[in-house]
Order: structure tokens, then sequence, then C-alpha cells
């Protein structure tokens, strides 16, 4: 599976990366410096998950790592500790991908959000542990369930405008590999 | 499936292995920061440095998105603006007239108490390249660094009224820490009773003002300005209004157009001249005329052999 990649593969990681890149950009442009009193989904997250589950071998883990730890440096955040979580939620997912084809849309949902759920309580535990300054509840509780909101959003998405979907039973790459 | 799951099992343990790394890797930096904040922050503002003046080409179509819908809705607005700007500017000009009386006459009074004030400020003007990209976190980069000067701390402005402070510095760009932010304090003056207080950030627009020590003696509406307290910022700059928030806390509400900051001046702040030896202030020991008995030097000789 990994000696194995081919050409469309390579396309699919690099519109990914565009696509990630677009995101933090979007996140970073100066517009207005108010503090907002809702928060907009993570759509970082939504998007990596999705494709994870969805086709993994366009987001390689090491693309995964490099990304969040990016925008652990750029975002201001303690850096590698949301990275290391979403690496974590990341590998559980992909290592399940398979099962997630045979199943419906909503076991799929409801696992991504558990994972959602589950990183965002860490982190603020972890934070707590550590006695760090923790973000506003209100404002981490809107942003989790924004981005869990999204997800099937994020996936009609995926589908319709980057041709990321399920993969069907016995579809095989161009070079004969198993996906 | 089964044949999947086989094919995958010679790759599987390595694979394991090495995400096993990534993620402990990713956590022992988390740690590093933690316990030796500033040289990761220093490498943070390092790969900031680097990364960000290369996103310039990919955000001006936003940038410029953006502005063209402002301003297409501010043309709506035109009319209705420009009566408004002239009803303002009639206004101006007499507080212009009574501002430039009563700068002749502080002029004068200061020279007649021949009263000697803090050194003329000089800045140095950035432009806001991004902001902080998370909504927790209350910053903006700008486009002038350690290259142009720049030190830690020093308070940063808009046109107007005090913005924040530099925290952290790159090569070429800096961070303002914006006084929104949760972790922005900043000694504050309220005029004109002249209570002294700390605006504490806590990402709300308005930040409240804490430590007061007579709330009875503040009113909305009251100037808050830096006081220079603790040798943090210079005395004196703009901060805003009070105003009371719909908590009953009595809240400041910021004279810098926080909207639209865009250029932003950064105050070379000097830091205050401190007094380390008390003692050498004394002048040096005159000469003593008169009986020995009451001399000052011998008698601390005595004191000394006493105690």
């Amino acid at each position: 599976m990994a000696d194995r990649v081919d050409r469309k593969t390579w396309v699919q990681a690099g519109i990914f990366m565009a696509l990630a890149f677009v995101l933090i950009v979007v996140d970073l442009v100066p517009l207005d410096m108010r503090p907002s009193l809702w928060v907009a989904p993570d759509l970082l997250l939504a998007v990596t998950l999705a494709w994870v589950v969805r086709k993994p071998t366009y987001v390689p883990v090491l693309v995964i790592a490099t990304l969040f730890l990016m925008t652990d440096f750029l975002f201001m955040r303690p850096p590698g500790l949301w990275a290391a979580l979403v690496v974590i939620l990341s590998e559980v997912l992909r290592r399940q991908h398979r099962e997630f084809r045979n199943m419906p849309l909503l076991v799929e949902w409801g696992t991504v959000a558990f994972g959602v759920v589950a990183i965002t309580v860490v982190n603020r535990l972890v934070l707590a542990i550590v006695t760090l300054p923790q973000a506003p509840l209100g404002l981490t509780l809107i942003e989790m369930i924004a981005t869990i909101l999204v997800y099937p959003i994020i996936l009609l998405i995926a589908h319709f405008v980057f041709g990321v979907s399920r993969t069907s039973p016995g579809e095989i790459g161009s070079k004969g590999q198993i996906l | 499936m089964a044949r999947d799951k086989n094919s995958e099992d010679y790759v599987g343990p390595i694979r394991r292995l090495l995400v096993g790394v990534l993620v402990l890797a990713l956590i022992a930096l988390f740690l590093v920061w933690r316990i030796d904040s500033p040289r990761v922050e220093r490498l943070r503002a390092a790969a900031i440095d680097t990364v960000v003046p290369s996103f310039d080409w990919a955000m001006a179509p936003i940038t410029g998105a953006a502005n063209l819908i402002s301003d297409f809705q501010s043309y709506q607005q035109l009319r209705e603006q420009n009566q408004d700007l002239r009803r303002e500017l009639q206004q101006m000009k007499a507080w212009k007239e009574a501002a430039l009386q009563l700068e002749q006459e502080n002029a004068k009074l200061l020279d007649l108490n021949s009263v000697s004030l803090d050194p003329q400020l000089t800045v140095v003007t950035g432009v806001v390249i991004t902001d902080s990209g998370s909504p927790f976190r209350q910053s903006v980069l700008i486009n002038v660094g350690a290259r142009d000067g720049i030190i830690d701390g020093w308070p940063t402005m808009d046109a107007i009224g005090l913005v924040g402070r530099i925290a952290g510095v790159g090569q070429n760009t800096s961070r303002v820490m914006l006084l929104t932010d949760t972790s922005s304090r900043i000694p504050v003056t309220i005029q004109p009773s002249g209570q002294k207080a700390i605006l504490a950030g806590d990402n709300s627009l308005n930040p409240p003002l804490e430590f007061l020590e007579d709330t009875a003696l503040v009113r909305p509406g009251d100037r808050v300005i830096s006081s220079g307290d603790g040798g943090v910022f210079p005395a004196d700059l703009l901060v805003g209004q009070v105003a009371l928030g719909t908590d009953d806390r009595l809240r400041v509400r910021l004279a810098a157009d926080y909207q639209r900051l865009e250029f932003l001046r950064v105050l070379r702040s000097q830091p205050h001249e401190e007094i380390a030896d008390p003692d050498n202030l004394l002048a040096p020991e005159a000469e003593f005329f008169g009986p020995a008995g009451i001399n000052p030097a011998s008698l601390n000789a005595s004191e000394l052999t006493d105690g």
C-alpha cells in the first residue's frame, strides 16, 4: 500500500495541501481585529478528518503533522500539543477507514464527532495540568460543535468538488494497488 | 478484506512505530516549550518571520475582495457620510481653536514653572500583515522587526489610541499583543479623578478595569490614559473612555479603531532611568566647621562602634 503510489494520489495530495494552505491564509487575513462573540468552525481540522476517513492515502501522516505544527506556530497555540492530538486522531480514523466503507454516514459522523470532542477535552485537560492559560470555555465549545456540524457539508464538498469519496468495493488504483 | 489486512502486516508495525516517534517528538516539543518557553518562542518568531511574508501574494486577493465589498457598502452611504463629516468638521474647528489656545497657555505655564517633561517619543510605523488566525488570541503581526530596531515591550498605537504592545520580535516582523488579549495587563490612570487601575484584557472588545481603589470616583465617560507605572509604558498615551458594561463592571471603550487596524505606530519608549544606589544621591560631605562633638561624621562613627 505504501510502496505503490500512483499519479492520481500524488495530485490529490497536492490538492489537499493547496486547500489547507488556502484555509490557513484565509484565517490569517487581517480584516477585523475586534474579538468576536462567535467562532467559525475549525475548517482545517474538519477537512483533514474528512479526507482521512474517505481517502487516507491522500493525506500522509507526515503532511498532517507538518501542517498542524505550522498552524500551532502561526496561530500562537502551544506548539506541538494540538498537532500531536490531531495526528493521533487521524491515525485512529485511518485504521478504521475500511470499516467506514460499509457503515451508514451517521456512524462515521458520530465517530468523527466523538474524536473531535475527545481531542478538545484532552487538549484542555493537558493545558490545565501544566497550568497554562486556557481559551474561554464557551468559545471552545462553540468551535467544537461548529466543527462537528460542518463535517457533513465538508463531505459534500469533498465529493462534488474535489472528487474525494468513499472507495467502492473492488476499486483499485491505476497501478493495481489496493485502496 | 482479509487480504488487505495481510498485505498491510509487514508495513503496519514499522509505520506504527514511526507515527509513535512522530507523536512523541511533537509532545516533546510541547514540553520543551512549557519548560523553556523563550527559546521555543524565538523559534516560533523565526518560523513566522520566514513563512508569513511569503503569504502576501495569497492574501492580496482576499483582502482586495473584502475591501471591494466594504467600499461598495460605503458608496451607498456616501451622501449621508459626507453630511455627517461636514457637521463634525464644524464642531472640530471650534475645538481646534480651543486646543490651540490651550496649547499656548500650557506652553506658557510650563515655561513659567520651568517643568521638564519626558523627551518626545519617536515612532516606527508598520503595516499589519496578519492577525492571530485564532479566535482565542488577539494579536497582529506587523512588518517591522529587529531589523528596524523594534524591542519587546514597546507600546503600539494607531492614529488615536493605544493598541497594544510588542510581544515577540522576529528579524522582519513583530507581533503586537492587543489590549483585548486575555494576557494583556496595562497600568492606566483615569482622568480627571487620577485613580490608578489595571486594564485587563479578557477577549472582549471592551476590556474591564481591575484593582480600582475607589469606583465611586470613576464615572462612565472619563478618559483613560496609560499611567507609566512600573516603567512598562510611557505615561499619557490615550487608551479610551470608561464605560459601564452590561455586567455592571467598569470597562474601557478603546479609542483605537479595532475594526480596521492597518498602520500601527510603534513608540520607541526609552526605559526610565533607574536609581540603583540611593546613598550616592546625597551631596558629598561638606567640610564641617564647628565643635567636634556634633560633627556628623564622628557621630556616625561612634554609632557604628556602639552598634
